[in-house]
Parts: structure tokens; sequence; C-alpha cells
């Protein structure tokens, strides 16, 4: 009895084994694909549920309403896994028609070809609703591979508490880079602390208006005499402990001015929500202001785009969806649930990113709105963009933290980026 | 029911089959998958091309690569010190005093503490304003404070030091084990005849734990070549200050699953995998036979 049942027990094992590996199979790839003119859209987007599901099952339902057909599926997934997820889809034949991608991710789907040019379905003026260096960063050899979505730039967050005891006035805020270095000598002599902390990576170039490729994107052009006057500027800065001679990510950020390690912080608006809970005092303490520009006039955006997979089932129609989703009246609504930036420019005209109702959050919202007509998000635009990132990151906290000859460190990092655009 | 199914033979085999299924599916076909992927472009989008050995001579000229192998190598060298110290606990925690249970769950907590957790947690002390630096500077060591993540001097030894300070429990247990399945009369047969300490763990429990410091050397080498959490975290996935603490794992997780280049990956990950298959045959090759048995 003890035997027979035991054999029964091994069959049905093997028996649900069978069936569970059977039953994760794929579905028919294409199962999205129109029929009888009906056509499903499959949304992605990351983390956004389930905080805005509301606004986003409103926007669906309208859309749906206007487009009889047409029905979007929309799924969410975290930053993190927004990149493998997509990847396996395409590999698997299972793509989304609309996904919504930082500006990063998509300037390398772009350059692998993985993307459908969003402009064969926009008219110019729908081109030029988008503020230009933030629609741009998405933009090769005329294609326009994303469209916009919500934004944010960097402003200038300042703990007052030490800026009044190093005898500064908060109200009267340095306007360029020099004067926020010199404050920074200030509060370092006076209070100890440091002005602020950065990463050391090639973001950097480009605010001060150095180029890290030529303009066919063929070879480094950022050896320059130029740079080297940024990095010993730097390395100087450091020495005085203006900067935190650290490669600090936004994590370390945090804490060095949740702890009042540093006086200033470079970010973007969401950078209140990590210190309103974890330092209350100084979030108490803290205003927004206008970034000082560098040499180039601009302040880095942090945009979240919307794109179609060129291998999408239905482009055309998920273009029309990804442009309704992105059009000034959808990007003010959901600018105002988020408490983001939109991208497009009738958006910013509305009174709630004007005013000031005097919280931190409020202050913060209308300085980032102010710089986003100078805005612009960081790419490189070649297929290699994280390789070319890496080398020069490298050689930058080489230089920095380990003393590295910074001529030495930049023919380095030139000689690697050039090695590595020529696998392209 | 026929009869070859009502045998224990069929039961085991019934049993075991979902496990070995999945290894087969989710561990033995990718590693033979590797090689024929190494030898193209392979990037899940865009065109993939056969290119041969292109991807493996690259590698040899991957200054980046060849940093993060010798990083690897270095890393190594806890395994001898993680060995010794664990023999030296379990022989510590292996008497009857009061209280030796909390002190042998105590050494094994870090062990089932999530490295997330550890690391965050050893970054903030490691910090330059952080306990260890303030210590050091009241105890007079050191006269400022130590970037010890931000040097590349430093970096790399410190992340060892907590992969070590988080793995000692682990090992500890496995001997403590092999230590409790040595006969008691041997100790007492050395303690007749006038054996010191020393003589007594150098010339009986050493020996008798040969197969459990096999094991554990084994498992330890293929843990520190293949290091990924505590680095990935504590650099933010960067490796940095430049390459000073890149390993291999985490180079070959940027190429593959960062920059999607899933052939040049490939071939990287043999690379690591002929070498870390070399160290164990060494491994093997110096460990001389030993265990109880042999008793």
């Amino acid at each position: 009895m003890k035997k027979k049942f035991r054999s029964w027990m091994s069959l049905c094992l093997l028996a649900t084994l069978c069936v569970s590996l059977l039953s994760a199979c794929g579905s028919d790839a294409k199962d999205n694909e129109a029929k009888d003119g009906k056509v499903t859209l499959k949304f992605w987007t990351i983390a956004l549920q389930p905080t805005f599901n509301d606004y986003f099952n409103g926007l669906i339902s309208e859309y749906q309403k206007s487009h009889p057909g047409v029905t979007v599926e929309w799924s969410d997934y975290p930053y993190d896994a927004i990149s493998n997820k997509l990847l396996t889809g395409i590999a698997s034949g299972n793509v989304p028609d609309v996904v919504n991608l930082n500006t990063e991710f998509a300037n390398q789907m772009a350059s692998k070809g993985a993307l459908a040019d969003l402009g064969q379905w926009m008219s110019d003026d729908e081109k030029k609703s988008y503020f230009d260096g933030i629609f741009n960063s998405t933009v090769f050899d005329n294609k326009a591979y994303a469209l916009p979505w919500y934004t944010g730039t960097e402003v200038l967050f300042m703990n007052t508490r030490l800026v009044k005891q190093a005898g500064l006035d908060p109200t009267n805020p340095p306007k360029t880079r020099d004067e926020l270095n010199e404050w920074s000598r200030e509060i370092k002599a006076k209070t100890g602390a440091t002005g602020y902390a950065t990463t050391f990576a090639a973001r950097m170039f480009p605010v001060e208006g150095i180029s890290i490729l030529n303009d066919d994107k063929t070879a480094a052009a950022f050896n320059t005499p130029a740079t080297i006057a940024l990095i010993q500027k730097m390395q100087g800065l450091i020495q005085e402990g203006v900067l935190v001679k650290e490669d600090a990510n936004f994590d370390k950020q945090i804490q060095y001015y949740s702890s009042e390690q540093t006086a200033f912080e470079i970010a973007g608006p969401t950078f209140i929500n990590f210190i309103k809970t974890s330092a209350p005092d100084v979030y108490k303490n803290t205003i927004a202001v206008p970034l000082p520009t560098g040499k180039a006039d601009v302040r880095l955006s942090n945009t979240m785009n919307v794109v179609v997979p060129l291998k999408s089932a239905n482009a055309e129609q998920a273009a029309e969806f990804a442009k309704f989703l992105t059009n000034a009246t959808n990007q003010t609504a959901f600018a105002k649930a988020a408490n983001t930036l939109p991208s497009t420019k009738e958006s910013i005209k509305d009174s709630f990113f004007t005013e000031n109702d005097g919280t931190l959050e409020s202050e913060a919202k209308v300085v980032s709105a102010e710089s986003l007509d100078k805005a612009v998000d960081y790419m490189v635009g070649v297929p290699n963009a994280g390789d070319v990132n890496s080398a020069i990151a490298r050689q930058l906290q080489e230089i920095f933290m380990n003393g590295k000859d910074p001529q030495q460190g930049l023919t380095e990092a030139e000689q690697e980026v050039n090695q590595i655009l020529s696998q392209n | 029911m026929k009869k070859w199914m009502r045998t224990e033979t069929f039961a085991a085999w019934a049993f075991m089959a979902p496990g070995l299924l999945i290894v087969a599916v989710f561990v033995l076909w990718p590693i033979v998958y590797g090689l024929p992927l190494s030898l193209t472009d392979y990037s899940v989008i865009g065109e993939t091309h056969y290119v041969g050995v292109d991807n493996y001579v690259t590698a040899f000229q991957d200054k980046s690569f060849l940093a993060s192998l010798w990083n690897s190598m270095v890393y190594v060298l806890i395994v001898p010190i993680i060995q010794i110290i664990s023999i030296l606990m379990a022989i510590l925690v292996n008497s009857r005093i009061p209280l030796i249970k909390a002190f042998r769950a105590a050494y094994y907590i870090p062990v089932v503490t999530s490295m997330v957790a550890v690391a965050l947690m050893w970054s903030w002390l490691f910090s330059s304003n952080g306990v260890i630096n303030y210590a050091l500077i009241q105890l007079g060591v050191i006269q400022e404070q130590v970037g010890w993540l931000s040097s590349s001097s430093t970096a790399l030894y410190v992340i060892m030091f907590i992969t070590m300070w988080k793995g000692l429990g682990y090992y500890m247990m496995l001997y403590l084990a092999g230590l409790q399945s040595i006969p008691t009369d041997l100790y007492e047969a050395s303690m007749i005849d006038g054996a010191s300490r020393w003589q007594t763990i150098y010339r009986i429990t050493i020996p008798l734990l040969r197969p459990h410091i096999l094991f554990c050397t084994l498992i330890s080498l293929m843990g520190a070549i293949r290091v990924f959490d505590e680095v990935f975290v504590l650099t933010n996935g960067k490796g940095g200050p430049g390459t000073a603490t890149l390993t291999s794992s985490l180079y070959i997780y940027q190429k593959g699953l960062v920059q999607f280049n899933f052939g040049y990956a490939s071939a990287l990950g043999l690379i690591v995998s002929v070498i870390v298959g070399i160290l164990s045959i060494l491994v093997f090759r110096l460990n001389k036979k030993g265990g109880v048995q042999t008793y």
C-alpha cells in the first residue's frame, strides 16, 4: 500500500511539473496585432502605479472614447526592471507599443535601431510644442525617437542656517558658479561644512561648454586646454573644501546634506521628498534658488520620455497615443498630480508653475520651471554611450580621487573613447 | 501500475526530476549556450553577427577587464584568512562554557543579515566622517580623516574586510560541525601523551578537518572571484574609484545587463570560468588526504 501510494505520488509530481513547465510557455507573440480593425496598445510606465491609478485610468478612458476600436492596456514596472523587461519583450516578440523610458535608455535603444521615428507622424507645430533642449536630447539624424514627458531641472538647495552662520545673506543667493564657490569657501571657513557634493562624471563637460565627441561622433573631443583648466579648478575646489572629495551618488549627497556636512545640494525638486521626513530640521532651513549655470548656460534636466519600439505591431496608433499622453493639456494635469514639471511650453504658462505658496516644494517647482528654457538632458548619442561614459568617469575618478595627472588621465580617456567609437 | 513504477529508484528519480529539470534549464543550458553566444555580438536588439574569437581578443586588450581580473585575484587573498580565523573561532565556540550558544548565534547573525543592509551599514562606518575615522583619530592612529572607500589604495581592501566579516560565521559553523565529528578519545589520548594545546590543534584537529577545509576553501574561492553584492552596493554599481573595486562579476554585469553586450559578456564569463576551474584544480591538488575516516 505504501509503495503504491509513493508511486502514485511520484507520477503526480511528474505530471504537475510537466503542466507547470508547459504553462510557462509564452502566448502568441503578436496577440496585440490589429484584428478586425481593433487595436490593443500595450502601454508601459515606470513606478507610477498605484499612486496615479486614478489619473491614468481617466486618461486611458478618455482616449478610448475618442478612438473607438483602440484599447490601452497599462502595465507598470519598477525603474530597475523596465530595461530588462523591454529587452526580453523584444527578444520574445512580445513587444509593447508605448514605453516610458528615461533619456539615457531611450538614446541607447535608439542608437541600436530599436525605436520608431516618431517624427514621421508629427507636424512641425507638434514638434515645437516641447522645449527645444529637451526634445532634441533624443533626436538623431533629424529623427525624433522619443517624446518628452515629465521632467525636472536642477535647482540649488541651500541650508540657510549654515549660510547665515557664515555671515552670508540667503535672500541674495549666488548668481554664478564662481559666486557659489566663494560662498562655499566662507561656509567652510566659518562652519566647517563643505560646499556641496557631486559625481565625477562626463556630464560635467557639457555644463561648461565642453563637447564630449566631435560633430559626427567619430572621435573624442574633450581633451582640450579648457578641460584641463576645468579639472584643475575642481581639484583646487576639493583641496579648499568647497567640493567633497568623493564620487558621491545621489544617496550619498542626500546623506551629506541631511547631516549638514554640506551646505548646498544641486538636484531636482524630488530631492525634497528625501529630506522632508529623514531630516525635518534641515528641511525647515532649506530654500530653493536658481542654479548658477556654467559657461554653456544650460541646466541639466532629467526627463522621462515615451517611445514606440520599432517592432511594435501598431506603431502609428501607438504614436498617436504617445502624442495624446504628452500633449500640453495632459502634461499640465499630470505635472499637477505628480508634482513634477511638464516638458511642453504651453503648460508652463499655468499659474501652478508660476505662483509660490511659500512652501519649499512650491519654491523648488517655480524655480525649476523657470529653468526649463535652458534645460537639456545629458546624452552622448552613440550605441556604446555607456562605455564612453564609463571610460571618462573612471579617469576623472583617478584624477580627483587618486591624484592622477589631469593631462595623462584625459589622454588615456581620449584613447579609450576613440577605441570604443571605432567599434561602431 | 507497472512493476518498475513501484520501485524506490523510480520514486527517487521522480522526486529529483523537478529540481534536475530546473538546474538543467536555468543553470546547465545557459552555461552550454554561453559558448556559441560568446562568438557573436548579440545584444537582443539589432542584428546579430558571428564575430569568431573577436570578443576574446578584445577581452585581453580591454584594460578594464584586465583590471577586474586583477582585483578578483586580489580578492582571493581573503580565502586563507577566512579559513584560519573561522577554524580558530570554531575551536573557541566548541567549548562548554556558559552562554556559548549565544556567542555562536552572535557570530552567525552577520551571515543571515542582508548584504545590502550590511554594506550600507559599513559604508556609514567607513565614511570620511564615520565612526571608524573618529575612533582612529582619537586613538592617535591617524591624524586626519581617511577616505576608506574613496581611495583606490584602500577601497578594495575595505570591501574584502566586509566580505570576510559577513562570511566568518558561515565557515565557523561548518568547521564547528567538523570539530564535533572528531572523536574525543583522540584528544584524551593526546593529553595523556603530554601534547600541548597547539600541538593538539596542529596534529589532530587540522588533519581531521581536511575534508571540511577543502570544501570551505573551494566555496570561499569561488565566492571571492564571483563577489558582486557588496561591491555593487558600496560603489553604486560602478566599481570605482576608477577601476579600484571593479571585480570580474561586476564588469560582466555592466557589459551584459547594463550595456546589453551579451556576446562580449558571455566571452568574459567563460574566461573567468576557466580561471575558476584552474584554481579549483590547484586547490584539489594541494589538499592532502585527511579526515576522520583516515584514522
